[in-house]
C-alpha cells in the first residue's frame, strides 16, 4: 500500500458551534481513485473544502505528502497540486471559455493576456476531455450545463493536479460524457494522481472508485476497497438504517386504448430550434419520463408548457382546454392547474437569502389572502402543513432557505407547488445532488400524486430513476421525441440506444 | 448571555443607537457653549420630523423601488413637478392633480424598466430629465407664481394638539407602506422579486407587475411629498427637489435594506430619515461649516455600511 498522499488526522470544523466535521482522520492515496459517500450534511462538503483550502479546520492537522499543511487560500491549494471542481460551478458565465480555463494563470507575453496562446491551451484541454465542438472563444453562458461541467473539468486538468477533487462533478453530465470522465480518471489514476470523487450515483461511484469511504453527521463511518460491500451495506452505512426498496411500486400497465382522454396532450411543439415537433399526452395518474441526452429539448419543452417561452407553435390541449398558458403565473392559477420544478433549485427554484416560509408561500398569495392581505393564520397553516408533508428538516421557518441542505431545499421547492395542489406537475431533474434518502422521498411523492390522479412528466439524467419511476418515457433527440419506451421496453440499453437515435430493436 | 438580534434587525439597531448618540453629542455641545440643552425639547424635535417627513416620504417610495433591487432617480423631478402642477390648476383639485402626476411618472417608469427592460438607473433619470425639461417650459424658466392652496398649507404647517399635520401625512404613508409589504401579497411579491426574480417569475408571481406596482408607489410618495413642501414653502419653484435624492437613497440604505434588493424593514427606513436629518440639523446647530458637514455626512454614510456589512458574510 502506498504512502497517503493526503492524510487527515483529528480534523474537526464547526459552523456556528454546529459540527460539520467531528475528529476526522481520512488519508487518500496516489494512484486512486477514492469515493466519498453520505448524504447531504454529512460531510462531505467540508472535507474537501478543507483540503482545497476553501475552509480552515477548527481543530487537527493536514498532512500532504508526509508533511503538514495549512492552506490560506484556495490559491495556495492549488500551487501545491490540490484542485478542486466544486458543485456549483465555478465558470465566470461572462467570459469566454478560454479565459475560464486560464483564469488563474493566464499565459502572459508582455505582461499582457495572450489570447492566442490562451486559446491554444484551451483547445489542447478540451480536446483531452473530447469536447472539440466547444468553441473556446464562445461565452460560458451560451453553453449548456453540462457543456459547463466539460469545460469545468477541462479547467482542473490544466492546473496538473496531484489531487483532484471531483464534487458531483457528473450530475449534469450526459451519458457520453460521463465516460469520457471515467477514461480521464482511469488515466490521471495511471499517472499516479488521487482523485476524490463525491458523487449521489451509486452505479457511478461502484464503476469508477477503487477505494469508498463513508461519512455520516460529519464522522468518518469506514473506508474500505470497492467489492468489499454490498450496496445495499453502503447505503445501511451511509444512512445509518435500512432502507426499503428504492422506488415505489407502479401500478399495472394501463393499455393504451384505455387510457382516456389526456390531461396534457401535445403535438408538433415546436420553438426556435430547439424543438421540432414534440408529440406526448400525459393522462391522469401517470409518470411520462422524458429521457434523452442533455440539451436535446427537455428543459424547453417544460418551460414551453409552463408558458415560460415566447412564440412556441403546435397544438396543447390542456385539461381540454386548447393552448398553453401564457405565464407562468396563468400556467398555476388555470382551471387546469400547472407546477414546475425548474431545473436549477439555486437560481430559479428558490429565492435563497429569503424564508423558508416564504419560499414554501411564494405561488400561494392568492389562495391565503382575504383581498389583498395576507391572513396570518392561513400562511402559518400552510407552511407548517408544507414542512410536514414533505418532512423538511428545519430549525425555524423563519429561516434563510439557504441555510437547508441540497434535498431540503429541494423539499421546499416541491411544497411550494404541492400548497397550488397542481393537477399537471413538471419536474426538471428534480433529484439532481440531492442525497439518497431524499431522492426516496421524492420518487414515493411523485407515485402518491399519480395515486391521486395528477399528471407528472419528469426529466431526469439518470437513467436508473427513469426505469424506476415513469410509467412510460418519451427520448427526446434534436427537439423531438424520436422513441417511446414502456413496459419491458423501459431497460437502460433501451433508453441509451434511443438518446442516441440508433434504434437497436429495428435492426 | 448575548442580546439575539437577527441580521435584519441590526442596522435598525446600529442607526437607533446612532441617533441616539448624535442627540448626547449634540447636547454635549450646546450645554458646553451655551448652558441650555434645546436638542432635547419637545418643539425642536417636532420641529425636526416635520421637515423630517419630506424626507421620509419620499424615501418610504424609494424603499419599495430598492427593495427589487431597482432604484428611482427620477423622485427630484416628480417631486416638483407634482408640485408645480399642483400649484398651477390650484383649487380642490390642486392635490388630486399632483397625485395624478406621480402616478402617471410612476407607471411609465415601471413600464420602462418592467416592459423595456431598460435599467432603472438609466430610465429614471431620463425621466427625470424629461420631467425637468417639461417644467422649465411650463414656466418658461422663470419661478412660477402660483402660490399653494389652503389645504397644501394646511398639511405642510398647521398643527393638531400640537404636532405638525406633516407628521401625521408621513405616520399615515408609513402605515400604508408598512402593511403593503408586510401584510400583502404584493409585498412579498416585492420582497421575492428583488431576492431573485427568476424564481419568482417561475414561482407564478406577476414580476412586472410588481415592479411597476413599486414604481407607482414610489411617484405616489414623491408627489404627496411634493404636496407638504409646496405648503411647507407656500410656493412651488424649480428644483424644490433635488436635494431630496441622495438623502432618501441613503436613509433606506442606512436602515438596513439591501441595495441590490430582497432584504430590508420599513422600520429602517423611518430610522435611517432621523438619522439623516438630526445628523444636519446638529450639524449646522454646531456651526460646522457646510465643507465640514458634507465630508461628515458622507463619512457617516460610508461607515454605519461597513459596520453593517462585517460578518455578513456566507459560509456556504
Amino acid at each position: 500500500m502506498s504512502q497517503p498522499i493526503v492524510e487527515y488526522r483529528g480534523i474537526s470544523k464547526y459552523f456556528a458551534g454546529v459540527r460539520a466535521l467531528e475528529k476526522v482522520d481520512f488519508s487518500c492515496r496516489a494512484g486512486s481513485i477514492h469515493g466519498v459517500l453520505g448524504e447531504n450534511g454529512a460531510g462531505k462538503s467540508t472535507l474537501i473544502k478543507i483540503m482545497a483550502g476553501v475552509l480552515r479546520p477548527d481543530a487537527g492537522e493536514m498532512l500532504l505528502d508526509g508533511r503538514p499543511v495549512s492552506f490560506a487560500e484556495p490559491q495556495a491549494a492549488a500551487d501545491a497540486g490540490i484542485v478542486c471542481m466544486f458543485q456549483e460551478l465555478s465558470l465566470v458565465p461572462d467570459l469566454s471559455v478560454a479565459d475560464n480555463i486560464s483564469i488563474a494563470r493566464p499565459p502572459r507575453r508582455f505582461g499582457l493576456i495572450d489570447r492566442r496562446a490562451q486559446v491554444a491551451r484551451a483547445e489542447a484541454l478540451l480536446a483531452r476531455v473530447r469536447c472539440e465542438d466547444i468553441d473556446p472563444n464562445a461565452l460560458v453562458r451560451e453553453l449548456s450545463l453540462s457543456r459547463r461541467q466539460m469545460v469545468e473539468i477541462a479547467k482542473a486538468l490544466g492546473r496538473d493536479p496531484k489531487v483532484l477533487i471531483l464534487d458531483e462533478a457528473t450530475s449534469a453530465l450526459t451519458a457520453r460524457d460521463v465516460q469520457t470522465v471515467y477514461d480521464l480518471l482511469a488515466e490521471l489514476k495511471a499517472q499516479g494522481v488521487a482523485s476524490l470523487f463525491i458523487s449521489h450515483r451509486m452505479h457511478e461511484v461502484d464503476q469508477l472508485c477503487d477505494t469508498l469511504s463513508v461519512f455520516r453527521n460529519g464522522r468518518h463511518i469506514e473506508t474500505f476497497a470497492k467489492g468489499d460491500k454490498s450496496e445495499r451495506d453502503i447505503v445501511r452505512l451511509m444512512i445509518g438504517r435500512d432502507v426499503e426498496a428504492q422506488f415505489p411500486p407502479k401500478p399495472a400497465p394501463v393499455p393504451a386504448a384505455e387510457r382516456g382522454a389526456p390531461l396534457l396532450s401535445v403535438q408538433g411543439l415546436a420553438w426556435q430550434n430547439r424543438l421540432n415537433g414534440i408529440d406526448l399526452a400525459v393522462h391522469p395518474g401517470e409518470i411520462v419520463g422524458l429521457g434523452g441526452l442533455d440539451g436535446q429539448g427537455q428543459k424547453e419543452l417544460l418551460l414551453a408548457l409552463f408558458g415560460v417561452l415566447r412564440d412556441v407553435e403546435g397544438a396543447v390541449v390542456i385539461g381540454g382546454r386548447k393552448g398553453i398558458p401564457g405565464s407562468p403565473a396563468a400556467a398555476r392559477s388555470g382551471r387546469t392547474r400547472i407546477a414546475l420544478v425548474p431545473e436549477d433549485r439555486k437560481t430559479e427554484g428558490l429565492m435563497l437569502a429569503m424564508p423558508i416560509a416564504d419560499n414554501l408561500l411564494a405561488a400561494s398569495f392568492a389562495r391565503i389572502s382575504r383581498g389583498p392581505f395576507i391572513d396570518p393564520a392561513r400562511a402559518r397553516k400552510a407552511v407548517d402543513d408544507g414542512i410536514e408533508r414533505l418532512r423538511i428538516k428545519t430549525g425555524s421557518a423563519s429561516d434563510p432557505v439557504m441555510t437547508l441542505s441540497g434535498g431540503n431545499q429541494q423539499k421546499v421547492v416541491i411544497a411550494k407547488w404541492l400548497m397550488i395542489d397542481p393537477d399537471i406537475v413538471l419536474l426538471n431533474d428534480p433529484t439532481r445532488g440531492i442525497d439518497v434518502g431524499t431522492k426516496q422521498e421524492i420518487y414515493r411523492l411523485m407515485r402518491e400524486l399519480a395515486n391521486a390522479g395528477k399528471a407528472i412528466l419528469f426529466y431526469s439524467s439518470d437513467y436508473a430513476e427513469l426505469i424506476g419511476c415513469c410509467d412510460r418515457v418519451s427520448v427526446l433527440y434534436g427537439g423531438r421525441v424520436v422513441s417511446e419506451k414502456e413496459g419491458d421496453q423501459l431497460t437502460e440499453e433501451g433508453l441509451i440506444a434511443a438518446s442516441l437515435n440508433i434504434d437497436v430493436e429495428a435492426a | 448571555m448575548r442580546l439575539a438580534v437577527s441580521p435584519e434587525n441590526k442596522p435598525i439597531l446600529i442607526a437607533s443607537l446612532f441617533v441616539v448618540a448624535i442627540l448626547f453629542a449634540g447636547t454635549a455641545y450646546t450645554l458646553s457653549t451655551t448652558g441650555t440643552a434645546p436638542l432635547l425639547s419637545p418643539g425642536y424635535l417636532l420641529q425636526q420630523l416635520q421637515t423630517g417627513s419630506f424626507l421620509g416620504i419620499c424615501a418610504a417610495g424609494m424603499m419599495m423601488v430598492i427593495l427589487l433591487g431597482h432604484i428611482d432617480l427620477s423622485v427630484p423631478w416628480t417631486l416638483t413637478a407634482a408640485a408645480m402642477t399642483a400649484t398651477a390648476v390650484g383649487g380642490e383639485w390642486a392635490l388630486p392633480t399632483a397625485l395624478a402626476v406621480g402616478l402617471s411618472v410612476g407607471l411609465l417608469n415601471g413600464f420602462g424598466v418592467a416592459f423595456l427592460r431598460i435599467p432603472s438607473m438609466i430610465f429614471t433619470l431620463g425621466v427625470d430629465t424629461v420631467l425637468r425639461g417639461l417644467m422649465v417650459a411650463q414656466t418658461g424658466g422663470f419661478a412660477p407664481q402660483d402660490s399653494a392652496t389652503p389645504l397644501m398649507l394646511y398639511l405642510a404647517k398647521e398643527r393638531i394638539l400640537g404636532i405638525p399635520v406633516a407628521i401625521f401625512v408621513w405616520a399615515a404613508t408609513s402605515i400604508v407602506i408598512a402593511v403593503i409589504l408586510t401584510r400583502t401579497g404584493f409585498g412579498r411579491s416585492i420582497y421575492a422579486t428583488g431576492s431573485r426574480e427568476a424564481a419568482a417569475f417561475l414561482s407564478g408571481i406577476r414580476t412586472r407587475l410588481v415592479i411597476v406596482g413599486a414604481f407607482v408607489v414610489s411617484g405616489l410618495c414623491a408627489a404627496t411629498a411634493g404636496i407638504l413642501l409646496a405648503g411647507y414653502s407656500a410656493k412651488a419653484y424649480q428644483g424644490m427637489g433635488n436635494s431630496f435624492l441622495l438623502p432618501a437613497i441613503a436613509a433606506v440604505v442606512l436602515g438596513g435594506t439591501h441595495i441590490l434588493g430582497g432584504r430590508g424593514r420599513y422600520a429602517g427606513t423611518v430610522v435611517g430619515v432621523v438619522l439623516i436629518v438630526l445628523l444636519n440639523s446638529v450639524l449646522s446647530i454646531m456651526q460646522m461649516p457646510e465643507a465640514g458637514r458634507q465630508i461628515i455626512y458622507g463619512a457617516v454614510i460610508i461607515g454605519m455600511l461597513l459596520v453593517y456589512g462585517r460578518n455578513q458574510r456566507v459560509t456556504s
